[in-house]
């Protein structure tokens, strides 16, 4: 029997076992370094989370949709210098949030155009455009930071405790509405079919094309939030950010069931595999670990989940 | 794409570099000379050997982005071992490029025998072998002073300028050449990444052509890694760092279609000087460096856009 896109088995396994390995991290944790569940530690844990979960939502609709962008972390440097600069010319913050978002959805709208209309292949066009990106923004910003900010630019002017707030919100709800999106809309099983078999879901009368220049928008705006999400705990913008950010965020899309071919995987594996990986780095070091690591640890990580679930898939098909 | 659509696309690409030749006499100072002419060959051959092995890779529908990681990995190996542990040196480069052959080879079995998909594999180990060299240098290491008879490779000369690491990059040329169009592996490859399963039905043994690829683009990033810690006399965990993006680059734009199925090794040398030139030209123009990275990007972009065309033609 072969695994369907839908298929309700597959889908919990690798969320069950997700759970378990983080289960098992928090009670090593509990016993051996109780001070990993302070309250300061759990509230910096969450926050930088948030804007993990943002935009690995966006590049979970990207991969569902069969594609892939490593373009993520270029965007997201740019989106945060954007709202610097609009925060700095004396435009309100929110606004300045907006014009990130709207400058995110407008670079994924360059990756769209390239991959939907001129039929490229997705990772050398964001491959390039990465680079393109980062090196137009190095070239624009000279590297300077951006500072001399608003007060109400730092946690929104909410002050540390209202602004963590604001972000691990706002994340939770963004993400609640993709994942309601993604498994109840018809855009939503749109990407799906997209990802599964893009002919098939032509012939059902749904438009690939569209459905895939629409996820790189989505993504590009989703970063944009990511970004604003990131760049509001600082007092100062610095162009060199999300170096490095594309591996990061597909390997938590990956480890959380995501499959690399398209159309399989849920907005719960999501979250999870953001979990995982955003509890790994700080629970090594709590072990008394080096964080040097780190990145190794990552890199395992994603051969080992990539590997699990296609053994488990080809022993689905010898059913 | 046919024998001529091929030739018709280095062309192209050759009267591409005659325009930087020419743009960059003009506005650079010191450019056409012999002395810099050298230069660009000595600053590209480790990019250069790392895209020749990618040609292969490519051309069997799959990709190795750890090339640039496994040349850091391999770097560390050999400075570890050359003035760490007290190996002697010919003992640690040795060593070091067996380094770079498991790696390749951990690549090989992942997309050969597991068969996982090589973008998702070598984006893993791009982090793994990267991640693997910070740990054992502890993100700090910076293994130096080298003897001068290894710093050569990289840094000396031959019959009046010619630099040291030419030869190298001309028998890898010559070696991926031959195997790719000259040899019935060659053809093999082509064929894997032209159809994967028709080559299987053909009688291409799939599984260990594709290892040895891998494994190939392994090696080669163990032997780059020497060229590369004998040219800047020092080994770090950074080394080769985006190195994987500007090989890709150049192979694209050599003609190698990214699908797989359709190379020319011939272009990738040609790409890789199209590259290395962009950059030389435009730091003696006075240019900042990130417009040659601003005008790579777009590069790529228009080769891709127009390779598809001539594939619909």
């Amino acid at each position: 029997m072969t695994a369907t896109p839908g298929h309700p088995h597959a889908r919990r396994s690798r969320e069950l076992s997700l759970l378990a390995a983080l289960a098992l991290i928090l009670l090593v944790l509990g016993w051996r370094a109780p001070r990993f569940f302070s309250a300061a530690n759990l509230a910096d844990l969450a926050t930088s989370l948030a804007p993990a979960l943002v935009a690995a939502m966006g590049m979970a609709l990207v991969i569902l949709a069969r594609h892939i962008d490593i373009s993520i972390g270029s965007q997201f440097a740019v989106c945060g210098v954007v709202m610097g600069l609009v925060a700095k010319a004396g435009l309100p913050v929110p606004l300045a949030a907006g014009s990130a978002i709207l400058a995110g959805a407008g670079l994924g709208a360059m990756n769209g155009a390239l991959v939907a209309g001129l039929g490229l292949p997705a990772i050398v066009v964001t491959l390039a455009t990465m680079v393109a990106w980062r090196e137009g923004l190095r070239w624009a910003t000279e590297g300077t930071w951006v500072r001399g900010l608003p007060e109400s630019f730092q946690w929104l002017g909410l002050g540390q405790a209202g602004g963590r707030l604001l972000i691990v919100v706002t994340a939770a709800a963004v993400f609640a509405l993709f994942a309601w999106g993604l498994a109840t809309l018809r855009a939503g099983r749109a990407v799906y079919a997209t990802g599964s078999d893009a002919e098939a879901a032509r012939l059902l009368g749904l438009r690939p094309r569209r459905v895939v220049f629409a996820v790189f928008v989505l993504m590009g705006a989703l970063t944009g939030l990511a970004a604003v999400l990131t760049t509001i705990q600082f007092i100062d913008v610095q162009p060199n950010a999300g170096v490095g950010l594309e591996l990061r965020i597909i390997a938590a899309v990956v480890v959380g069931g995501v499959a690399i071919s398209g159309g399989r995987g849920s907005s719960l594996g999501v979250l999870l595999g953001v979990l995982f990986l955003a509890v790994l780095g700080p629970a090594l070091v709590f072990l008394g670990g080096k964080a040097h690591w780190d990145r190794a640890l990552q890199g395992a990580i994603i051969l080992v989940a990539v590997a699990s679930e296609t053994a488990r898939r080809r022993g689905a098909d010898h059913d | 794409m046919t024998d001529a659509a091929s030739a018709r696309a280095t062309r192209a690409l050759l009267l591409l570099l005659a325009v930087e030749l020419a743009v960059f006499t003009v506005l650079g100072r010191n450019f056409l000379t012999l002395g810099n002419g050298f230069e660009v060959v000595r600053a590209s051959v480790e990019v250069g050997l790392l895209a020749l092995a990618l040609t292969a890779v490519i051309a069997t529908g799959g990709i190795d982005l750890s090339v640039g990681s496994l040349l850091g990995l391999c770097a560390v190996v050999f400075g570890w071992l050359a003035r760490e542990a007290g190996v002697a040196v010919p003992v640690a480069a040795t060593l070091a490029v067996l380094a770079g052959m498991l790696g390749g080879l951990l690549n090989g079995w992942l997309v050969a025998s597991l068969r996982l998909p090589p973008l998702i594999v070598t984006l893993g180990t791009y982090s793994l072998y990267r991640g693997l060299a910070e740990a054992a240098t502890g993100g700090v290491a910076n293994y130096t002073g080298f003897p001068d008879g290894f710093l050569g490779l990289g840094q000396g000369t031959f019959l009046g300028g010619i630099p040291a690491q030419l030869p190298l990059l001309a028998l890898a040329f010559l070696f991926f050449w031959a195997l790719v169009h000259r040899s019935v592996v060659g053809r093999g490859l082509e064929a894997i990444g032209y159809a994967p399963e028709a080559a299987r039905h053909a009688g291409v043994p799939v599984g260990a052509r594709l290892r040895l690829v891998y494994v190939l683009s392994g090696t080669v990033a163990g032997v780059a890694s020497l060229v590369y810690v004998a040219r800047l006399g020092q080994a770090k965990a950074d080394a080769g760092t985006g190195f994987e993006l500007l090989a890709i680059t150049a192979v694209v734009l050599g003609g190698t279609s990214i699908f797989g199925g359709r190379a020319s090794v011939v272009g990738t040398l040609v790409g890789l000087f199209v590259l290395a030139l962009l950059q030389n030209g435009l730091r003696l123009a006075d240019q900042p460096a990130e417009l040659a990275g601003v005008l790579t990007g777009m590069l790529l972009l228009l080769a891709l856009a127009l390779s598809r065309e001539r594939k619909g033609s």
